[in-house]
């Protein structure tokens, strides 16, 4: 097994190196310090498993594995502590080690993920939740703070406060901010369940408007409006649209 | 104890009112029933006296029904049999009273203005032992109030005391858990370290306990348990971690409460020098200003970091504690501008007692 460390702290690698090499088939192709390199070393190592830390300087975990989104390899998470963490891996049943890492607790880890390779369809890919469990791993009230978007081998993060509206397109979301556009996958209640109601507002069954950014509502036909942004931008307001933006200016 | 005893000053408005009470009387007999101004006085005045000592009795009886408590029948019933009790003997004597005057004055035809006078007076002592137990009742309800209050500000002392003593302790189980990750790391490649790592974890887990339990210790001990944690979480960070000290020799020591720099200093590491690729300097001032004491620790940050775990957690514990200690005689500030983090923290320059005042052996 193909296996790539990620944790920002030398010592926890180190430490990680010494459990893994009492097990014969376990091979560490790689070690990451930070959220970046764990994106860029999966692409080339493509590593069968990654032992992926979560607290780390500019990506967290959580963040990694959504960047990595359906490339990911199998997952283990690692953390010392972190109660909101740990109760999200239980309800979507992720596997994780605590540090300092048990070895009868690292050897059934690896266990189990041996066995998901081979039977490769077994449990669901920790990926296609990777969304899910970001939610789950925020603390209550938490909302989503910045979004996190591929382009090419690039990473983009971009605020919540930068962006203008999302619209959604098939499978895919389209990011507007700062005039340029942005194409993520994902549905558009999914981003809408993360982000502060009281900021963004969906306008139209495509259309999520951040508020700070609408200038004026000019009325388009009887029951749809048009929102006029201050980049300039026409945006159309279905009647339930309009009915929540009421709300949320009254 | 009676409640009117109780207080010199509430046995004097008492038997001041009464006084007065006996010179209205006095004058209704003098004017209305044209008795000598002096008999009358020295009748009614010794009478309404001995009434208001007969009604401190009722205070039993206040005490014995409470009135929100008791049905009201009850209540009617126990208080007209005592009234009439009460007024009875009260009639008996100052018949006596008027009577015992007439002789002594040789003016006999008083002997008779006493007896006329009977409706009057019982009516004139219904009024008064009204009054009488009314007063009680109110007097009774005050204390009670007091008492409460009382209770109330004492349970809000020992809350606040609880309140202190659990943000005193609070140990990061993350940070703990780290540390114990490095020692298990370090012990399979340096023993040596890793030996040094667990006595440092252990001194600053005992300062931390000894101290916390204290209420104020010299800021030279705060200083030492601060250098304790950096040197603990120098081992994780390695040259990511750089420390800095400017402390003003004059500050060492001043008295501060326990566990007002480390936390600060915590807060500058987890949620600034662990979120940069190569770390930063993590700035510790103190320094004396006229009659505050200003502590500093400042650190670079990352504001595009992921949201961190517990962010603001130690600020907002130091800040409820000088709150709880010193009301707005501290403060504690954050500047957070052009990618640094700056806490700044006053409070009163303490000066140590002065059996503390000698560092311990």
């Amino acid at each position: 097994m193909r296996i790539l460390i990620v944790d920002d702290e030398t010592l926890a690698r180190a430490y990680l190196v010494e459990q893994l090499a009492v097990f014969p088939d376990v091979e560490i192709v790689g070690q990451a310090a930070n959220g970046f390199e764990a994106v860029k070393l999966v692409d080339e190592l493509s590593p069968d498993l990654v032992l992926l830390d979560i607290q780390m300087p500019k990506l967290s975990g959580f963040e990694v594995l959504e960047l990595l989104a359906e490339r990911a390899p199998a997952v283990v998470f690692v953390t010392a502590y972190d109660e909101f963490a740990l109760r999200a891996f239980e309800v979507h049943a992720v596997d994780y080690l605590l540090k300092p890492v048990e070895p009868p607790r690292l050897k059934s880890a690896l266990e189990r993920a041996d066995a998901r390779l081979r039977n490769n369809s077994g449990a669901p890919s920790v990926a296609a939740q990777s969304q899910a469990l970001l939610a789950a791993a925020r603390p209550p009230g938490v909302k989503l703070d910045r979004v996190l978007i591929r382009e090419e081998s690039k990473v983009l993060v971009l605020p919540v406060e930068r962006l203008d509206y999302i619209e959604a397109q098939d499978d895919y979301l389209w990011f507007n901010a700062d005039g340029k556009r942005h194409r993520k996958q994902q549905t558009m209640s999914d981003l809408e369940s993360q982000l502060d109601p009281a900021r963004f507002v969906r306008i139209h069954r495509s259309y999520l408007l951040n508020i700070d950014r609408l200038s004026r509502l000019e009325l388009y036909s009887k029951d749809s409006w048009l929102a006029i942004l201050t980049s300039g931008a026409h945006l159309p307001v279905s009647r339930a649209g309009h009915a929540r933006l009421k709300e949320l200016i009254s | 104890m009676h409640p009117i005893f109780s207080q010199p000053a509430r046995l004097a408005l008492y038997f001041g009112v009464w006084l007065i009470f006996g010179a209205l009387l006095a004058g209704v007999l003098a004017i209305g029933h044209q008795t000598p101004l002096d008999w009358a006085l020295e009748f009614a005045i010794p009478q309404t006296v001995l009434l208001g000592v007969l009604s401190l009795s009722t205070w039993y009886l206040v005490r014995a029904l409470p009135a929100s408590e008791t049905p009201m029948p009850r209540l009617l019933g126990t208080w007209l049999g005592a009234a009439i009790v009460l007024l009875a003997i009260w009639l008996s004597i100052a018949l006596l009273w008027g009577r015992w005057l007439a002789l002594r004055s040789a003016m006999p035809a008083l002997q008779d203005t006493a007896q006329r006078l009977a409706p009057l007076l019982v009516f004139v002592g219904a009024i008064g032992l009204l009054l009488a137990v009314l007063g009680h009742y109110l007097l009774a309800a005050f204390d009670r109030s007091r008492r409460a209050e009382t209770r109330s500000l004492e349970l809000q002392v020992h809350a606040r005391e609880a309140e202190l003593k659990s943000l005193r302790s609070q140990l990061d189980p993350h940070f703990l858990f780290n540390s114990l990750n490095s020692v298990a790391a370090l012990i399979g490649s340096d023993a040596a370290a890793a030996r040094r790592m667990c006595l440092l974890l252990a001194a600053f887990c005992r300062k931390s306990i000894s101290l916390g339990r204290e209420p104020a210790i010299r800021f030279a001990q705060e200083l030492e348990l601060t250098e304790t944690f950096l040197a603990i979480e120098a081992v994780r960070f390695g040259e990511r971690l750089c420390p800095r000290f400017d402390i003003a020799e004059e500050t060492r020591n001043l008295s501060v409460p326990p566990l007002v720099l480390q936390p600060l200093v915590e807060n500058a590491i987890h949620h600034g020098i662990a979120h940069l690729l190569s770390g930063g300097e993590v700035f510790i001032g103190a320094r004396q200003r006229e009659h505050l004491l200003e502590l500093i620790v400042e650190n670079p940050f990352d504001p595009e970091a992921p949201k961190s775990r517990g962010a603001g957690v130690g600020i907002n514990n130091v800040r409820a504690r000088i709150d709880t200690l010193y009301g707005h005689r501290a403060s504690i500030e954050v500047d957070n501008r052009n990618e640094r983090f700056r806490v700044t923290l006053l409070m009163p320059a303490t000066p140590l007692p002065i059996a503390a005042a000698a560092p311990a052996p």
